[in-house]
């Protein structure tokens, strides 16, 4: 049996068509996992790069186009997935879903706080990973319609349909992730939104989003806008409940 | 208890019983021989008076009815003389004074007048005469009844005494085994992390070792087991990556399929699928095993996380009496609701109601199904790893991976709750899911 052109079988099928075809550079070292997954994501209707170690992803990003969303195995051998998310990280905001076979939390946790936007654990299938991959293509090509162009929180100007945020004239980089985060955050207007809102509003996820990946991203996003990250004042934990978007007058607590 | 108390009032009672015996026995022998001996030595004095003349005999036996205040009475040929002033010495028994007057010495205790009395009876045969003494037995009848209430109150203090230390034994001095029969249930529970205290009672030491060291070897058994089929679990992950996406091309193409083909890679499809979600359980149920990480409990309100969980539920399903707040890990106890819902839909026939109580402190979770329940004796068994429904419902073509309510009752032992089944009123089963409810 010749193995089908994805293209062709997404074509035969009429599959949701997406405005342009999204490009996902795939880093797996296990070659059957990584033709499998070439075979059904590109039947899903996507582009697939593969890369087989580290460096060879690190090498391919080093070239235009950037692929759309990069599905990072964390057990690579040689640089592993952990510095090759930090990397990419360093160069900018590109998505990141890191595939793992390992659920301890400390190991998960290690993923995301070196950048990655979401996670999904094996085994998997491209389903699975289409979904992920949807939610954050949406939330990179952010830009709500019904939403006011600029919003304030304090001392910082969030420029909603431009993605952008900033201290005084100063721009804060921030991950489209975080970006989204802090903009459901302000766009509530000082009301509590719940852990599974959030969850819900960022990354799609139903009941079974893991806390984890919202904590991390509350870290992550505290130390880039918050003046004290131990202490913060803009983006306010309601015990039990959520997050609440304040607009930074320290409260004398 | 009612045994200890019941014990200690026969043994009172019998111990009393003999003591009045022997009390009352060597008191009433003695004053018999002191009564008998006294008058031997006035019926003596009788006679020498009598051998004299008569004179003076009335002064005698008033004088000796002062001196052993008495009754005296003298048989004189016919004649009687009575002395005395709180007995009737003629109203002694005929048979005693026929017997003393046909020359035998004779003595008997009796009441006269109400009075007890103790009467000696003495022929005189030298005078043809006969002596009787009558003493009365007041002080000691008063003796007697005292002694008598002293062993009464006695024996009931000391059946008192045997209910206050039977209880004080129930529930002191055997509350060690207490701890043995609670540890040995709570490990029948499958909690094998349960050790006996250290104790100070010599007998129970080695008990303590036994239990302890039995616990412990179950315990890393049941450990090693669970660490294999987590390490192959973990194994499987891979080819199961690459099976699953295989999978998902054939499966999205089976309409270009032969008919033949397409049922095949259904069939195939649908294991698969039930061979993830095992895989999926089996690693999580290994992880909670080994996973000692407490630092994801937070406070979380359970009533919004079973509402989060169960989105789509009509309304009228859910069930929210109260907003208890718990110290929880959020994933795995959105996992313990999904499971029972899971577990409603695919064996319960359908979930009915989904409620969030309290009772007493405990925060409750109950989720009630539409389906036949489950037989008492199945209760405990289906929480078990691999149970499953009858053998008739496993004949269905997904009937779950046979984990999920081990992973239930994992999960909420791990947050300090229990989780059990129980007859919904109304038909159909009740799964309750009961934590410790914090207060501030």
């Amino acid at each position: 049996m010749t193995t089908p052109d994805p293209r062709s079988i997404a074509a035969d099928h009429g599959l949701e068509t997406e405005m342009t075809t999204a490009t996902l550079l795939l880093v797996e070292d296990d070659a059957r996992i990584r033709e499998a997954l070439r075979l059904a994501l590109g039947d899903e209707g996507y582009d697939v790069v593969e890369a087989a170690t580290g460096e060879q992803a690190l090498t391919r990003l080093a070239d235009e186009p950037l692929p759309d969303v990069v599905l990072l195995d964390l057990m690579l051998p040689g640089i592993d997935g952990l510095e090759v998310c930090a990397r990419i990280r360093e160069q900018g905001d590109l998505p990141i879903i890191m595939v793992t076979a390992r659920t301890a939390p400390h190991e998960v946790i290690a993923g995301l706080e070196a950048g990655a936007d979401d996670y999904v654990t094996k085994p998997v299938d491209a389903g699975e990973l289409g979904a992920r991959i949807r939610a954050l293509l949406r939330r990179a090509r952010a830009g709500e319609n019904d939403l006011p162009s600029s919003l304030q929180l304090g001392d910082l100007t969030v420029r909603v349909t431009e993605g952008r945020v900033l201290r005084g004239s100063t721009e804060i980089p921030l991950t489209k992730t975080e970006f989204r985060l802090l903009c459901t955050l302000v766009t509530a207007r000082g009301a509590v939104v719940t852990r599974e809102q959030l969850l819900e509003r960022v990354w799609d996820y139903g009941y079974f989003g893991d806390t984890r990946l919202l904590d991390v991203h509350i870290r992550r996003l505290r130390r880039k806008v918050e003046p004290d990250p131990g202490q913060p004042t803009h983006i306010v934990t309601v015990r039990g409940v959520g997050y609440r978007a304040e607009s930074g007058a320290p409260p004398a607590q | 208890m009612a045994w200890f108390s019941l014990v200690s009032l026969v043994v009172a009672g019998v111990l009393a019983l003999a003591t009045w015996h022997l009390s009352t026995g060597y008191m009433l022998d003695q004053r018999e021989r002191s009564a008998i001996r006294q008058a031997k030595g006035n019926a003596r004095l009788v006679t020498q008076v009598l051998e004299r003349g008569s004179a003076g005999l009335d002064e005698l036996l008033t004088g000796l009815v002062a001196e052993v205040e008495s009754a005296v009475l003298l048989v004189d040929q016919g004649d009687l003389i009575v002395g005395g002033n709180s007995v009737d010495p003629t109203r002694l028994p005929t048979a005693f004074l026929d017997m003393v007057r046909n020359g035998r010495p004779a003595h008997q205790r009796t009441v006269l007048n109400g009075i007890p009395v103790q009467a000696v009876g003495l022929p005189l045969p030298a005078k043809a005469a006969t002596y009787v003494e009558v003493s009365p037995m007041r002080e000691m009848d008063r003796t007697f009844r005292f002694l008598s209430w002293l062993l009464i109150g006695g024996t009931l203090v000391s059946g008192l005494a045997g209910a206050v230390l039977g209880r004080w034994a129930a529930t002191h001095s055997l509350r060690p085994l207490r701890q043995v029969t609670d540890a040995a249930a709570e490990a029948a529970r499958g909690d094998l992390s349960v050790r006996l205290p250290a104790t100070g009672d010599p007998d129970l030491i080695p008990l303590a070792a036994a239990f302890n060291d039995t616990a412990e070897r179950l315990q890393q058994r049941v450990a090693r087991d669970t660490r294999f089929a987590g390490d192959v679990s973990h194994e499987l992950r891979s080819p199961l990556t690459t099976m699953l996406n295989a999978m998902s091309v054939l499966h999205r193409r089976s309409a270009e399929l032969p008919a033949g083909t397409r049922q095949a890679v259904e069939l195939l499809n649908t294991d698969l699928r039930r061979f993830r979600r095992m895989v999926d359980d089996l690693l999580e149920i290994s992880r909670g095993d080994q996973d000692q990480d407490y630092s994801t409990f937070e406070l979380v309100d359970l009533a919004g996380l079973v509402q989060a969980t169960g989105p789509t539920l009509p309304e009228s399903v859910l069930d929210i009496e109260a907003r208890p707040w718990v110290l929880a890990d959020r994933r795995r106890l959105e996992r313990v609701v999904a499971n029972l819902l899971d577990n409603a839909g695919r064996h319960g026939g359908g979930l009915v109601r989904l409620g969030v109580l309290t009772r007493e402190d405990r925060a409750r979770i109950e989720v009630d199904d539409a389906g036949p329940g489950v037989p008492e004796e199945a209760r405990e068994h289906i929480f078990e790893r691999f149970a499953r429904g009858s053998p008739a419902r496993r004949e269905a073509t997904d009937s779950g991976a046979g984990l999920g309510l081990a992973l239930v009752t994992q999960h909420v032992r791990r947050h300090h709750g229990h989780a059990w089944v129980e007859a919904r009123p109304g038909g159909g089963a009740r799964f309750v899911v009961e934590l410790p409810e914090v207060t501030d």
